[in-house]
């Protein structure tokens, strides 16, 4: 009798423990889901409106279904599509080339900076650290870019200004210089030459350091749109970032245009089309996203042990 | 396979204009090259129409010339920097709304041009009158060739035709003579929209009725004006005249009738609501001669519209939109002769602004000055080159009318400016670098307590009493002070 009381208990417990962490579990769940709501509604709103007919927006307003379905938006958007497929091409191009080329660049900076043994190392470290605290500023920047190396309204433009980012540098010489030295004297006693050091040993160790530095170049490159309002005048090389950025911003200076009360203005976009410009500007990459974060996600973290 | 042919015809064209080009490259080569930097969107047809230009250009000046437009969002940016880094460019445009005039002259980017342009471009000097002028004038040069437009603000309200004779009031609208005389229409308009089903209030955005210009005020900015009708220019306070007053008034009593959407917010959506027909008075608005077919065009509603603010020749509507020369041009004089063919040659005027005839546009009644697009597009937007800024160029009066009940526009607007009564101040600019610290406080100040009198959310006389208490403590009677005295000085010195 005894013993079954002390089960009956027991089971109690046990059912109330699991309705503790059930509860636990919901509540956290729920939190879950309105975060998760608060970020995929503002997208799903875009989505709709982006189906929904022009003057059924304005007098309906937003809603989750398009209150009266179009394809009109998308209709005068594809009627030219090369604009944002030149786009797309270009942001990717910069990506792709911009961040291999980084990559080796900084790494080939970063290396010789961390080995004690480099007689330059520490004026050549002064040099580049000094970048980071002093720089001429926009115009010398402007001036050197378009009167000294010409590259304005070139693809070079868009691709120069990342190729040494000074503080990206500077973690991977920390991150070098952190690998054993008796490795390297190993290396040499075993008859490798400096290059032969930097590409088999040095370069598969800081694997996980190369990985996070080239997931954020890679993100400067897709998501810089300021070096192109600096350098590019050619619709054909304008990047994904700033080709929406002009479609907005186009909008509104029709719009500052018009209170002026000057004479008539050219087409500007409408509210639909530009919600259709962001679903397609942003829709691959989110795709893209969804496959590959997982290796983003492990590209920030594996350095993050060191 | 019609676009099949239309393809073919173009591409044909553009080998032909490529072969001239390449003939006329030789000679063209050793002619100076000018470069015209100016806000636009890219057209498809550019280098087509640029080829054009240059062979006109050639033969009438002897120079050629870039054509480089930059993206409106860009232009800013771009010009800024290039101005900085010296770049060298012949021609930009400015105005005090983009590529800031005023900022070009005290950086020194532009030269003066009243010499060069008495020199090298008489006709265009003679275009306008000597009063005109002066409004480009700062610090006793000009530094901006005039673009002629509407020069005057003859504002006052729109109403959309339909409804307007829904309720049949057609001739009580022709008749007004003031705001107040708007207010039985307004609430006939009201109670019209509770009706109907699209129409949800009689107007949106009521705060243009505080533009000092509806009130025959000329406005120098931070809440100053001068009284235009008041020979000797005195600068008010504008918070603190009965027209202020009147309007904030106004505004509060229509916004409490429920004449205007409560939720101001929504007053930014002024022009999606106007597409959509939700309200059918624009309160106060530019009305000038083609304007009503101008919003037909774009929006494909017809309206009737009344002036109620007196035509007024102020600085700020002559120079709305302006040309410079750059400090880096090596040849300013062929600029400015550029710039004297762009604003009384029509033909080249239209060339460069519309296209090239037959494959841009062509006659739709050559006598009428009457054009469409060329080879049956259903648009000019469809035709290749259409940048659809006429008045950036120069002299709109001389552009052919694209619509036909835009015709006869331009001569009257030519007549409106000729026939303007000048403000006094016309011509004079405020430097406002000596009290800058107060201007500050005074725009923060205007924003705090001005814009709820502009939207009607607080009671008029505790409104403007706070207002005017405010603008006190934030030092306005200085900067009264200062431009009295600039202006005082600019009027000895003139005379």
């Amino acid at each position: 009798m005894a013993i079954n009381t002390k089960k009956i208990r027991e089971a109690r417990r046990l059912n109330n423990d699991r309705l503790l962490s059930f509860i636990g579990r919901f509540s956290i769940h729920i939190a879950l889901i309105i975060f998760s709501l608060c970020c995929l509604i503002p997208l799903i709103l875009v989505i709709s409106a982006s189906f929904t007919d022009e003057i059924t927006l304005t007098r309906e307003g937003y809603h989750l279904l398009p209150a009266e379905f179009s394809t009109e938006a998308y209709e005068l958007i594809f009627d030219n599509p090369t604009a944002i497929v030149r786009a797309y091409g270009v942001t990717i191009f910069t990506t792709l080339v911009g961040t291999t080329i980084a990559l080796s660049l900084m790494a080939l900076l970063a290396y010789p900076l961390s080995r004690p043994d480099f007689v330059l190392r520490k004026p050549l470290s002064f040099f580049v650290f000094f970048t980071m605290l002093f720089n001429g500023g926009l115009v010398p920047y402007y001036i050197l870019m378009t009167q000294y190396l010409h590259v304005q309204d070139t693809v070079f433009a868009l691709l120069l200004p990342y190729f040494v980012v000074v503080f990206y540098v500077l973690i991977l010489r920390t991150y070098f210089a952190a690998l054993p030295s008796e490795l390297i004297d190993a290396a040499r006693v075993d008859g490798a030459g400096e290059f032969r050091i930097f590409i088999s040993i040095a370069l598969p160790l800081a694997k996980p350091a190369l990985a996070t530095i080239g997931l954020f170049t890679a993100l400067n490159y897709w998501n810089d749109w300021t070096t192109a309002l600096y350098f590019i005048r050619d619709a054909d090389l304008y990047p994904l970032q700033y080709l929406l950025y002009i479609i907005q911003s186009n909008a509104q200076a029709m719009q500052l245009q018009s209170t002026v009360g000057t004479i008539n203005m050219g087409p500007v976009p409408t509210q639909t089309a530009r919600m259709a410009m962001a679903v397609l500007a942003t829709g691959p990459a989110a795709i893209f996203f969804l496959f590959f974060q997982k290796y983003l996600i492990r590209g920030v973290t594996l350095g993050a042990f060191k | 396979m019609n676009t099949v042919k239309k393809t073919l015809f173009r591409g044909l064209i553009v080998l032909v204009a490529l072969c001239a080009f390449g003939i006329s490259a030789i000679a063209q080569d050793d002619l100076p090259q000018l470069i015209y930097i100016y806000p636009g969107t890219q057209q498809p047809d550019h280098d087509l129409v640029q080829a054009a230009v240059n062979e006109y250009l050639a033969e009438a000046i002897g120079a050629t010339i870039e054509m480089r437009p930059i993206d409106w969002g860009a232009y800013n940016d771009q010009i800024g920097l290039i101005n900085a880094s010296g770049e060298q460019y012949d021609i930009a445009f400015t105005a005090p709304w983009i590529n800031n005039y005023y900022s070009n002259i005290t950086e020194e980017y532009f030269i003066p041009l009243e010499d060069l342009l008495q020199e090298h471009a008489p006709e265009y000097w003679a275009s306008m009158t000597p009063e005109t002028w002066e409004a480009a004038r700062v610090g006793g040069h000009i530094y901006g060739a005039i673009n002629q437009q509407i020069f005057v603000k003859p504002f006052g309200p729109y109403i959309s035709t339909e409804v307007l004779e829904a309720i049949g009031m057609v001739d009580e609208f022709n008749a007004i003579t003031s705001y107040s005389d708007l207010d039985p229409i307004m609430e006939a308009v009201q109670a019209y929209a509770d009706e109907d089903e699209i129409l949800t209030h009689a107007t949106y955005n009521l705060a243009p009725l505080l533009n000092a210009e509806n009130w025959n005020y000329d406005p120098i900015g931070n809440g100053l004006v001068v009284d235009t009708s008041n020979p000797v220019p005195e600068v008010l306070i504008f918070s603190e005249t009965d027209a202020y007053r009147e309007a904030a008034q106004m505004i509060r009593d229509w916004y409490e009738a429920g004449y205007a959407p409560s939720d101001i917010a929504l007053w930014a959506e002024q022009d999606a609501a106007w597409q959509a027909e939700q309200y059918a008075v624009r309160v106060s608005d530019l009305v000038k001669p083609g304007g009503d077919a101008e919003i037909q065009a774009r929006w494909g509603i017809a309206t009737t519209s009344v002036a109620i603010a007196e035509p007024v020749l102020t600085t700020a509507g002559v120079i709305a939109t302006l040309n410079g020369v750059s400090y880096t041009s090596e040849h300013p004089e062929l600029a400015v002769q550029f710039l004297g063919l762009l604003n009384t040659d029509p033909v080249f005027y239209n060339l460069f602004s519309k296209g090239i005839e037959g494959t841009h546009w062509e006659w739709a009644d050559e006598e009428s000055l009457l054009i469409q697009p060329a080879n049956g597009a259903g648009s000019f937007g469809d035709t290749g080159y259409a940048p659809n800024t006429d008045w950036m160029f120069g002299n709109v009066f001389n552009s052919y009318y694209t619509d036909p009940t835009q015709v006869g526009a331009w001569t009257a607007t030519a007549e409106l400016n000729r026939n303007a009564r000048p403000s006094p101040i016309l011509g004079f600019t405020f430097d406002g670098s000596e009290v800058e610290t107060e201007i500050a406080s005074v725009s923060a100040v205007l924003q705090e307590y001005g814009d709820p009198l502009g939207s009607g959310l607080v009671d008029v006389d505790e409104g403007i009493t706070t207002l005017n208490q405010a603008l006190q403590d934030a030092g306005i009677e200085t900067i009264r002070a200062e431009v009295q005295r600039q202006i005082d000085e600019w009027l000895a010195s003139n005379n």
